[in-house]
């Protein structure tokens, strides 16, 4: 008995509910054996990760299905040891090279090499290749990719390379012109609706209409996520009646307080509380640039038009500048006092600039 | 006292002046070479040095360069004797015409001068030795003693009563009195108008042998400059070993020190056997500590950086010292001086570290373990130890602090370091002004050692001490070590008036502050901690800013900054690194304001920090449960645990979907579907490895924690959200009784299924799974269980790894199964016992290690 977000997720290409010209294309790329590189892209929880198990599988049979889990450890030229969770079957190994940080172009290089050089040894299996999976391929930083592209024009022989990212636009070009593209996108709503009702019957109860709607509504084509709210609901209100709040999660709750907050009143002592308020969200592990957009999404929402697209592009200068820099702090506080001052010149009018000093 | 001596080979004046008119003689001896101290301050040194010695103060070293100066310059000496000078000096003072003002000066000088020239000649070689027989006379007179009356004035100012004057007179008689008294006045006159004159011979030449920071080390207690309680203090610790090294009893008049009476040593030494002398450098920590350990009269032996400074060398070196008493070839005890300890290598923990060493030997703890079985082997410390260091707090002197008395040095007024400056540059024939001296203590923040060093280094170039001289020579020295917070006041608030003055500046350097902040900045080493530091802090001033243009400023530099130091770090072009400090400076102009409150060294990003890698920890600890359970379970958890999905959905959702309304209720009266609900929850819960977990809160109650306690992540600003029910004590207590008893049943389940994996089919299927049906009563748990009627152990697989050893088939050595023969005449005769067993588990619920809590067959108890 687990999650339901784990116990209905589907195990092999016939079982997916949606996109399924995208599976009748996995299906013959298994077959065929001419298998190539991939690259699996789109929003989170659109259901990636499942259709690459379930394409592996489809491709060496349950014999994938047989996991280990190892973690293994690399030593930086500088000495230092980094630990890495391996998840490893007979026929592919997979790795999330993010985990060890800006480290990760050792794990690249080293497991790479490794699985690279050998062959494939087990003479029953399916296929002559073995496959590496690498997750949260965007996050790879330049040098790792570097690193990846003549290996996989090398050792194209033993191995076979799937990529798994949430969007294209971090990978270098040469990575992406290696790969066969294939964008899983979003569950439309209709999906959402029909992956939900099968959950629901095979758990023996009613989803009421409203409610799944409400938790589609909720969930922005994150099937993952509505599968948890779901279950959230379900446990908190277990005969589904009555009216139905959704709970959003506790961090979204909070990067809307804190909008409110710079919209409300723009003092000094509205930067110091906002400061804090962020303090607490980053101790809270959520990546500053979820909090920056989630943060500046909201305030775009309650702001007068005219400075509508000042705001959006502030946030989004501040968010590379982020992206460089190690004090993420300075840079959502400069966003809030950049926000709060347009918003005072818009409030005010323009005028207000003859009082500056 | 030294123009005493100039007087006295005239016979005329020396008695006459010195004896009923001391108010003249001040401005005669000014007038004459504008060297000497002042005759009270040498009376003063004089009195505490002991008749014997040669060179006790510093005063005699600089009469001794005084005297050399003033010999060799006229260069009349050595051709001409003192007789023919004199004459030389009256046919102008007969003449009765206006002599050259200079040249009496030389001639006055120089007849004076040689009465002391035997004193000093014994120092100075051969040729010395030779105007030794040349002068000899004038030595004779003084009763063939010239040593001894060069110190002692007493004597010296009898002596000009008895008859060497009288035969002095006899020399000089053609001179007139009245004569000299006019000349002498007229030189005095001439000389005030015409100051430049008189230095001229003195600096002609110029020791350089010697650094002044050594020819004016005091060398006497009275000499010491600073504050005097730092100096009695320690010679108050010092003197209490006097009982221990010298078998002296305590005086009868340190009856105050009563506080040490409860305190009963065997050695009678005092209650902490280190001193520990701290303070910045330059203050004279190590003088204190010699010149206390030579006026109580100990043999200094001193360890310092320069020599090797591990834990052997305490063995080797210092506890030999001690041990032996007193110094090779001496006879004073020994007194053991460590500086600069604060390097001490070793420091911390490690056990063979040089501190950690030095306390070991000053405790007597493990001679007194042994006892008489080796008595070489520890000794008890004797013998006084000091050690000085800069920082007090350095990590290499924790222990340290524990066991020495701990003597601070601070800085002393700035009146008095220049008052000694002073005096100094009057010996060295140096002139310098109050405020060039006061600002050059200002500038080496009381380091007197620094001032000394500067002044030398002006006088060398023979400039006369200015201020503009000192800023010169002071660049250097000028923002050598600041402070974070010092640097963050400086670009927070205008500069002080006091700091403008002693830093020399005028109105428009003063006005100039990119340079100047930004030198401040790099000078700090940490503009990261700089930048934090404005950041904590610009937000609480210029409460009156309207238009967030300042703030918006601001931050841009400071973004900025980071966008270039990150950069910076990314690219490893470390070469951009000077231009980090110029990003910071603008907050000068844009917030500095005269009387903020001061600059706080920056916390908050440290503290979040702080938590955030708790959290992170948090975090691991739930994704390794996650993996753990996808490993056991077979659960396909992973793609939950990547750290995107797991921080931003899972978190938030899997706290609510292990809270649902329970109601506190026995679960035997539960209704059916709350009894679905709580299976549910208990299901998940084991499946991820997620326990309540009971303990004490802080108001020592008793509560159930969730462990790992991911419940962090749904609470904010210290309070959980509204949405998710706070559960109860009771409810928890239910759950995490359920959780235990399911994982004990997962446990069974897990072992009989490897078991079964081996058992014929048919009765593998007969086994009962996932029954939560059982007897339970308050941490005890029994449950009846079928038991597998045959057990045939294989080589062990992953699945095994889980398994209790107490439940694993027996395997011999080899891991080949052990099979039990079944006799029928065994003991207990369980062999024939019927099929259906049951087996019984005991889990004991107290104690505080998991191995006593862990679920044992009865079996094991039957034994």
């Amino acid at each position: 008995m687990s999650l339901w977000v784990d116990k209905y997720r589907p195990r092999t290409l016939d079982d997916l509910h949606y996109h399924h010209d995208l599976t009748a294309r996995l299906k013959s790329l298994a077959a065929s054996g001419d298998f190539p590189h991939m690259l699996f892209y789109g929003p989170s929880g659109a259901g990636k990760k499942t259709r690459i198990t379930c394409t592996l599988r489809q491709l060496f049979g349950a014999g994938v299905e047989k996991l280990r889990i190892d973690q293994r450890v690399f030593m930086t030229p500088s000495r230092r040891k980094l630990d890495l969770n391996v998840v490893q079957s007979n026929f592919h190994i997979e790795i999330t090279p993010s985990e060890v940080g800006m480290y990760d172009r050792v794990v690249i290089q080293e497991i790479l090499k490794e699985i690279a050089q050998t062959q494939q040894v087990d003479l029953n299996a399916k296929q002559r290749f073995k496959v590496v999976i690498i997750n949260d391929a965007d996050t790879l930083s330049r040098d790792a990719q570097a690193a990846l592209r003549r290996t996989m024009e090398k050792y194209m022989n033993n191995m076979r390379i799937i990529l798994c990212a949430n969007s294209t636009s971090k990978l270098i070009a040469p990575i992406k012109s290696r790969c066969l593209l294939v964008r899983v996108a979003a569950p439309s709503s209709e999906e959402m609706q029909h992956a939900l009702e099968y959950v629901a019957k095979r758990e023996k109860f009613t989803l009421p209409p409203e409610a799944s709607q409400q938790i589609i509504e909720d969930s922005n084509g994150n099937l993952r996520k509505a599968m948890l709210v779901l279950e959230a609901l379900k446990m908190q209100s277990p005969d589904m009646s009555g009216p139905l709040s959704i709970a959003k999660p506790d961090w979204e709750t909070y990067c809307h307080k804190v909008a409110d907050m710079i919209i409300q009143e723009q003092t000094p002592q509205r930067v110091m509380d906002v400061r804090a308020k962020f303090y607490e969200l980053l101790s809270h592990c959520i990546p500053p640039t979820v909090i920056l957009k989630t943060v500046a999404e909201r305030v775009v929402d309650k702001v007068d038009e005219s400075i509508k697209a000042d705001v959006m592009h502030w946030a989004a200068f501040y968010e590379v500048r982020m992206r460089v820099g190690n004090k993420k702090i300075f840079h959502l506080e400069a966003w809030v006092v950049k926000v709060m001052s347009l918003y005072k010149h818009s409030f005010y009018g323009i005028e207000l600039d003859d009082f500056e000093d | 006292m030294v123009e005493l001596e100039m007087f006295q080979p005239t016979g005329l004046l020396g008695g006459d002046i010195d004896m009923h008119r001391p108010e003249d003689a001040e401005p005669t001896s000014n007038g004459l070479l504008g060297l000497a101290p002042s005759p009270l301050v040498s009376a003063g040194m004089l009195e505490n040095r002991p008749s014997g010695e040669l060179q006790t103060s510093f005063y005699d070293t600089t009469e001794q360069t005084l005297v050399e100066e003033a010999f060799t310059s006229n260069g009349l000496l050595g051709t001409t004797q003192s007789n023919d000078l004199l004459q030389s000096c009256s046919p102008l003072s007969q003449d009765d015409s206006l002599p050259n003002v200079s040249q009496i000066l030389r001639e006055y000088g120089n007849p004076a001068k040689s009465s002391d020239i035997p004193a000093d000649s014994l120092f100075n070689g051969d040729s010395a030795a030779e105007r030794l027989a040349r002068i000899s006379i004038k030595a004779t007179t003084y009763d063939g003693k010239p040593l001894y009356i060069r110190r002692k004035r007493e004597i010296r100012r009898r002596d000009p009563d008895s008859s060497s004057r009288q035969q002095q007179m006899g020399n000089l008689l053609d001179v007139p009195l009245h004569r000299l008294m006019d000349q002498l006045s007229l030189t005095t006159a001439t000389k005030l108008a015409n100051p430049e004159n008189h230095q001229e011979p003195s600096r002609a030449k110029i020791s350089q042998d010697k650094l002044w920071v050594d020819r004016y080390r005091p060398r006497v207690f009275a000499d010491l400059l600073g504050d005097e309680r730092v100096h009695r203090e320690t010679m108050a610790w010092v003197k209490e070993w006097d009982w221990c090294v010298f078998g002296k009893k305590k005086g009868k008049k340190r009856a105050r020190d009563d506080q040490d009476l409860d305190y009963n040593d065997e050695f009678h030494r005092p209650r902490e056997r280190i001193l520990l002398l701290s303070g910045p450098p330059g203050l004279g920590k190590t003088t204190l500590a010699h010149v206390v350990a030579k006026q109580a009269g100990y043999a200094v032996f001193e360890i310092n950086a320069s020599d090797a400074r591990s834990g052997q060398i305490v063995d080797d070196r210092i506890r030999p010292a001690l041990e032996a008493g007193a110094a090779v070839g001496g006879t004073k005890p020994v007194l053991v001086v460590i500086d600069e300890i604060d390097g001490a290598t070793g420091s911390g923990e490690n056990v063979g570290g040089f501190v950690h060493k030095l306390v070991e030997l000053t405790s007597d703890k493990p001679r007194k373990k042994r006892g008489k079985k080796d008595p070489s082997a520890n000794r008890p410390l004797l013998r006084p130890i000091i050690c000085i260091c800069n920082d007090l707090y350095a990590s290499s002197l924790a222990k340290l602090r524990q066991h020495a008395r701990i003597v601070r040095f601070n800085r002393p007024a700035d009146i008095y370091i220049v008052k000694r400056l002073r005096e100094i540059c009057e010996n060295e024939a140096l002139k310098a002004d109050s405020r060039a001296l006061t600002a050059l203590v200002g500038v080496a923040k009381g380091d007197l050692r620094g001032c000394l060093n500067t002044l030398q280094f002006v006088k060398a170039r023979n400039q006369e001490v200015t201020e503009t001289t000192i800023r010169a020579a002071t660049i250097g020295m000028k923002e050598a070590d600041t402070s974070m917070t010092s640097v963050l006041n400086d670009l927070f608030s205008p500069m002080s008036k006091k700091r403008v003055k002693e830093a020399g500046l005028t109105e428009e350097e003063e006005t100039r502050y990119v340079d100047r902040l930004s030198r401040e900045v790099d000078g700090s080493g940490s503009t990261d901690k700089v930048a934090m530091g404005c950041f904590e802090h610009y937000a609480n001033l210029r409460r009156h800013d309207a238009t967030f243009s300042r703030y918006e400023k601001a931050n841009r530099w400071l973004t900025a900054y980071d966008h270039l130091s990150g950069a910076m770090r990314s690219e490893r072009e470390y070469s951009l690194m000077p231009y980090l400090s110029y990003f910071l400076v603008p907050f000068y102009t844009l917030f500095q304001e005269r009387g903020t409150p001061k600059v706080e060294r920056p916390k908050d990003d440290y503290e979040n920090y702080l938590k955030t890698k708790t959290n992170e920890e948090i975090y691991q600890s739930l994704s390794r449960c996650l993996r753990l359970a996808c490993g056991r379970r077979g659960g396909d958890y992973r793609h939950l645990a990547s750290e995107q999905v797991l921080r931003l959905e899972f978190a938030p959702y899997i706290n609510r979907i292990i809270s649902p309304p329970l109601r506190p209720v026995n679960r035997q009266v539960i209704r059916p579907e709350e009894k679905a609900l709580l299976s549910r929850l208990v299901d998940v819960m084991v499946s991820m490895d997620l326990q309540f977990i009971q303990d004490k809160g802080e108001d020592a109650q008793l509560v159930y924690r969730l462990e790992p306690p991911i419940d962090v992540f749904v609470t904010y600003d210290g309070k959980r959200t509204s949405d998710i029910s706070a559960s109860r004590y009771a409810v928890r207590q239910l759950v995490a009784a359920e959780v235990e008893a399911q994982s004990i049943v997962n446990h069974a389940v897990a072992v009989d299924k490897y078991r079964n994996s081996f058992a014929p089919p048919e009765e593998a299927q007969d086994e009962s799974r996932g029954d939560t049906e059982g007897v339970e009563q308050d941490g005890k748990l029994m449950r009846p269980y079928q038991l597998p009627p045959s057990r045939v152990p294989a080589k062990d697989t992953l699945a095994d790894i889980k398994v209790d050893i107490a439940d694993r088939p027996p395997v011999d050595f080899f891991g080949r199964p052990i099979t039990k023969p079944i006799a029928p005449s065994g003991k207990g005769g369980s062999g024939s016992a019927p099929q259906t067993k049951y087996r019984v588990s005991y889990k004991f619920h107290e104690g505080n290690s998991a191995a006593v809590r862990k679920p044992v067959k009865m079996a094991s108890f039957m034994l």
